[in-house]
């Protein structure tokens, strides 16, 4: 009985090893483990052997089965494998072709930048403002301290719709709805598209700026300085020079522009920055008082800032684009590339 | 502007590199746009004296001359002018010299005659245009002496870009002032000591009447008798070059002169040419006329001050004089004029006129009356002395009310809260009063100055605090991060939502494109939508016809697009917009603004693959899109055939969100295609985004999804071809009671087999339970109902 056994186990074990496939595999488990396997056979025939024997035999042939068993197990997992990996060298993907890809969607340069822009100055807690694109002159114009006659008119090209109502020549006039609208502390910014009557290599009649306005009390130059230059160092990087000059704005006293280092030399000077080294940003200033007026503010309790920039040429600048007209002009192969 | 870094030096000292200088400058918002520098190429130029002139030889229109340049040999010269005599000094080349352009000058043979050098006009210094002469230097000069030095042709000038508040930059003095306050250097203005003759009081010969002082403060006048009207000094047509102002002649070229140096207008009539030579200030009458200088005959209105004579306008006030009263070479006399002009009175004539001049530029800045004399007294000085003329004693200056100089006051503490730094009072104070302020009274903690007279920008404190901080120094203040207080209420809430739908267009493969939010009657019309007048809002002053009105419709500028793209052979797009429309509004002052959601495919359904073939799309796509842009806002919507005529009939559709029109879709019409030039099956749709967002949204509410297994089970039916499909999914829905948990319409099938008039629809349905796995026995009633009701009322019949 025990040679029997011993002889099964060895039979068994090199039918396996030798099982070339699965089938082959298979009929060697039915062989040997099936319901009329040979050690099925003697399992169930141990009822007859001496009671004496029974235990010892009975552990023997377990374990053989136990051994069989896991043999099998293992020589399958072997076949498969190599079922596998000849079934892959029939149909193997080609890395090198194309996936099915969905159709990949862009968003407009302009609304990137404006995006951006703008979550830099949420993040300092200002919020987002809007006002019509078609305004009357008084908000306009009159309102942001420019009365008729006022020679900055002549630098705002304007368009009428009829009299007294023109397309927004800037986003300032939604400094005095905000402000008309709520009382101090006022913290926006005001991305929006603006219009002026001039067509060439810089400019295009429609253009998008951004404002920003903060009002409380005690709001000071210092503190615009600061919000710009955060601005800068998050928008163009912390490399990036920083310089404020004195300019002329009707609505805002002190006045100034802000000019960061070239993006293409980095101050050096070339083409691009006029070899200045710098390149013209944005317009800023504190609120001058008279706006306030306008806006039914007290000048003695309340102080701000406003700053506004041209997204445009901002966009231009960060992307090394040429032409204002190429964001206008919606051509995919330039709209795709960001 | 430009301006002469030698000009400068005559009224302050500077001690610092050009570029220094221009960077200052540019700090204190004088912003410099270009340093020039001038008679920089040229080289060993020196003063020759004619010895001799002989004819050429072998050349009738060339001159053999014999020049002297101090060196003892003189030089044969071989020229071309013809204006020189025996005794002239001019500029004179010697060999090894250099000219502008890096021109050198060697030894040469002209027609078999050596030249050894070659005498200049003031074109070939670079300081005029005049080529038709050599330049005749004054006599005194000395010989060989270095010409560059001698006309200081080595120069720098600087471009500046003035700022509308600052008429007083608008000259050499202006900024010489500035830069003096800066350094804190002394404004060095020289006195004028003019000369004025007693044969004649200017009274007794000439007479100035101002009819609104509001119009012209100031109007001042003077005589000058006996002028020799003929050609400037050489060092006052370099300059004058150097400015960028082309001489004339020595009259015309010192008020020009006198205008750069002061930044103050001047202007010289003929006095003869004045009809009893008188000078009135007046508006224009309604059919007067006047040819100006610039030889064009313009018609003069009441809303245009002038400048007249006892009959007649003779100038436009501060723009530009008149032609018939023009200083020529035959005038003797002169009446030199200096006035201040209402500014906003300029700007209004100036625009009115089409006429932009330096006058008007700077009249319009606002004039400084007390520049105004010393610019005239200025002038006639320099007259006496360059056009060889008396100045009658004697000011004809009409001043009827002098300005009252404002007073304002700077408190000290005021400026540091405004600045956020600490200027100490004393630099404060003394910063203002560099700038030609007065101090009136001062304690500690104000100050009270006078403004003067040229700073009309000057009006109340915070201009005072800019002041101080420009010359502080912007760069001086230290940043810092502001500290924001939050704000309970969103101001623009529907911004975000925008944003986030943006994100989930572009997320459904569209590409945004922002086009210009103008449009035109003609585009708007040509893809099917009103454009008639009053449809749209319209421009007083276009740029051009295609422009010439506010869009009311973002389809037009998406085929616009779709056409460019198709023609630089993009075919398969995938377009939207999200933008404004604009439409005019009855008895309100600002027309309406809403935002849309436009959409165009066109090409392609996928992008090309290797393993598929291509499908186009269709109007079922532009449906889905739409489908699933309304799903986005958790609207169910409702659609109805359209009938607008951008789209091909029976394929166009109009959506309805709750009862409302949202918008529409479909293909776009032969007719539109052809009109934007698009040969392509194009597909678009335009959404009204206020109705969108207008409508409100609960908060999804959740409902449990059944544990038990779906009970599926298909349905084949024939219903007429014309039934909408719809229909029937309705009236599935409608029998199919709780169990019923969804209808999929899986085909749609007409063809073989199949009746003309009937199609096949395929259907699948689900049911589901909350309390136990269906079988075929739960559902069969439902089943029985629906296939009843189906065949009962839609005269469907089961396949």
């Amino acid at each position: 009985m025990k040679e029997k056994l011993e002889t099964i186990r060895q039979q068994a074990l090199e039918e396996i090893t030798h099982a070339a496939e699965s089938e082959a595999l298979e009929q060697t488990r039915v062989k040997y483990l099936g319901r009329k396997g040979e050690l099925t056979q003697i399992l169930r025939g141990l009822s007859q052997v001496a009671p004496e024997e029974r235990k010892t035999m009975g552990q023997a042939a377990n374990e053989i089965k136990e051994a069989i068993a896991s043999a099998l197990e293992g020589r399958k997992r072997e076949l498969e494998a190599k079922e596998l990996e000849e079934q892959a060298s029939r149909n193997r993907a080609d890395l090198t072709l194309p996936g099915r890809r969905p159709r990949i969607g862009h968003k407009h340069l302009v609304s990137q930048v404006i995006e951006e822009i703008v979550d830099i100055f949420s993040g300092m807690g200002f919020q987002t403002a809007t006002g019509p694109d078609i305004e009357t002159e008084y908000y306009n114009f009159e309102s942001m301290n420019t009365p008729e006659d006022h020679p900055a008119r002549d630098l705002h090209d304007t368009f009428f719709v009829k009299d007294g109502v023109v397309l927004r020549t800037h986003t300032s006039p939604v400094q005095m709805r905000v402000m008309e609208s709520t009382n101090p502390p006022v913290a926006v910014v005001v991305p929006g598209r603006t219009f002026r009557v001039d067509n060439d290599a810089s400019h295009s009649p429609m253009f998008f700026q951004i404002e920003g306005l903060l009002v409380d009390k005690e709001v000071n130059f210092a503190e615009l300085k600061g919000a710009l230059m955060h601005f800068v160092h998050s928008f163009f990087g912390k490399d990036t020079a920083v310089r404020f000059r004195p300019h002329y704005f009707p609505f805002t006293e002190p006045s100034a522009e802000m000019d960061i280092s070239c993006t293409v030399c980095g101050g050096q000077g070339c083409r691009l920055c006029k070899h200045q080294g710098w390149l013209e940003i944005l317009g800023c200033g504190m609120v001058h008082p008279q706006v306030f007026r306008y806006a039914g503010y007290d000048v003695e309790e309340v102080t701000g800032f406003a700053f506004g920039m041209g997204v445009d040429r901002i966009a231009l600048l960060k992307h090394s684009i040429d032409s204002i007209h190429h964001l206008y002009e919606n051509d995919l192969r330039f709209l795709e590339q960001f | 502007m430009r301006v002469s870094l030698n000009w400068l030096r005559e009224f302050v000292d500077i001690d610092m590199s050009p570029e220094q200088l221009a960077d200052h400058l540019t700090m204190l918002g004088l912003e410099i746009e270009s340093v020039e520098r001038l008679g920089q190429d040229i080289k060993n130029v020196r003063v020759g004296q004619i010895r001799s002139i002989e004819p050429h030889p072998n050349a009738d229109k060339l001159t053999v001359c014999q020049t002297d340049v101090g060196d003892g040999q003189p030089l044969q010269i071989i020229c071309g002018a013809t204006n020189m005599k025996v005794g002239d000094k001019v500029p004179t080349v010697v060999d090894g010299s250099v000219l502008p352009g890096g021109f050198k000058i060697g030894r040469r043979k002209m027609r078999g005659v050596e030249s050894q050098g070659m005498m200049c006009s003031e074109t070939e210094l670079g300081i005029g245009e005049d080529a038709g002469g050599l330049l005749i230097l004054p006599e005194d000069v000395s010989l060989g002496a270095d010409v560059v030095s001698l006309l200081e042709l080595d120069d720098v000038v600087f471009e500046i870009e003035v700022t509308p508040n600052r008429g007083d930059w608008a000259g050499v003095i202006g900024v010489a002032r500035e830069i003096s306050a800066s350094l804190g250097e002394e404004l060095e203005l020289p006195d004028i000591h003019l000369i004025t003759s007693e044969r004649q009081q200017a009274a007794d010969v000439s007479s100035v009447t101002i009819d609104d002082e509001e119009l012209c403060p100031r109007y001042a006048g003077r005589i000058l008798v006996e002028a020799e009207v003929g050609e400037s000094p050489a060092w006052m047509k370099a300059r004058l070059h150097a400015a960028g102002v082309r001489a004339i002649n020595n009259v015309v070229d010192i008020t020009n002169y006198v205008l750069i140096e002061t930044g103050h207008p001047l202007h010289a009539f003929d006095l003869d040419t004045l009809t009893e030579k008188r000078i009135i200030v007046r508006r224009a009458e309604d059919g007067e006329s006047i040819r100006t200088l610039d030889g064009v005959e313009r018609k003069l209105d009441r809303d245009v001050l002038i400048i007249a004579d006892a009959k007649r306008p003779v100038a436009v006030a501060g723009i530009m004089g008149g032609e018939d009263t023009e200083v020529g070479e035959s005038t003797q006399n002169i009446f030199l004029e200096s006035a201040v002009f209402n500014p906003r009175f300029i700007r209004h004539g100036s625009r009115s006129l089409g006429l932009i001049t330096e006058a008007s530029q700077r009249f319009q800045r606002g004039a400084d009356p007390a520049m105004a004399r010393y610019a005239l007294d200025t002038a006639a000085a320099l007259m006496r002395e360059y056009v060889d003329t008396d100045v009658l004693e004697g000011v004809l200056d009409e001043y009827p009310s002098p300005e009252r100089p404002r007073q304002v006051t700077l408190r000290y503490l005021r400026t540091n809260e405004v600045l956020g730094d600490e200027v100490p009072p004393h630099r404060q104070s003394k910063f203002i009063q560099n700038l030609g302020f007065e101090t009136v009274e001062e304690t500690s903690t104000a100050s009270t100055f006078r403004v003067p007279t040229w700073r009309h920008d000057v009006r109340e404190e915070a201009d005072l605090i800019e002041e101080v901080a420009r010359l502080h120094g912007y760069g001086a203040i230290e940043p810092e991060i502001p500290k924001i207080a939050r704000r309970g209420e969103d101001l623009a809430p529907e911004e975000m939502r925008l944003r986030r739908l943006r994100e989930f267009v572009v997320g459904l493969g569209y590409t945004e494109c922002i086009t210009l939010a103008f449009g035109n009657p003609e585009d708007t019309k040509a893809a099917g939508l009103n454009g008639g007048a009053g449809d749209m809002v319209t421009l007083m002053n276009p740029l051009s016809e295609k422009h010439s009105a506010m869009r009311t419709s973002l389809l037009p500028g998406l085929l616009r697009t779709c056409a460019h793209n198709l023609n630089h052979g993009v075919d398969d797009q995938a377009l939207f917009e999200m933008g404004p429309v604009y439409f005019p509004r009855d008895n309100q002052t600002l027309p309406s603004q809403h935002s849309r959601l436009g959409l165009l495919l066109t090409g392609r359904r996928r992008p090309a693959h290797w393993s598929e073939d291509d499908a186009d799309m269709d109007f079922y796509d532009i449906k889905g899109y739409v489908e699933a842009i309304l799903e986005y806002f958790g609207l169910q919507p409702t659609f109805r055939e359209s009938h607008q005529t951008t789209f091909l009939p029976g394929q166009a559709a109009e959506i309805l969100a709750g009862d409302k029109p949202a918008g529409c879709f479909g293909q776009v019409a032969p007719g539109a295609s052809r009109a934007y030039e698009i040969d392509a099956d194009v597909f678009v749709a335009e959404l009204d985004l206020d109705v969108l967002l207008g409508i409100p949204r609960t908060p999804p509410q959740y409902r449990p999804s059944p544990p038990y297994p779906p009970y599926l089970r298909d349905m084949a039916i024939l219903v007429p071809r014309d039934l909408p499909a719809g229909d029937v999914i309705e009236l599935v829905w409608e029998n199919g009671g709780e169990l019923l948990q969804d209808v999929q319409l899986f085909d749609v099938y007409t063809g073989e087999r199949i009746p003309e008039d009937k199609k096949s629809l395929a259907l699948n349905l689900v049911f589901q339970s909350h309390e136990k796995t269906l079988s075929s026995n739960d559902t069969q009633a439902i089943w029985d109902r629906i296939v009843e009701q189906l065949q009962e009322r839609l005269g469907a019949a089961l396949r």
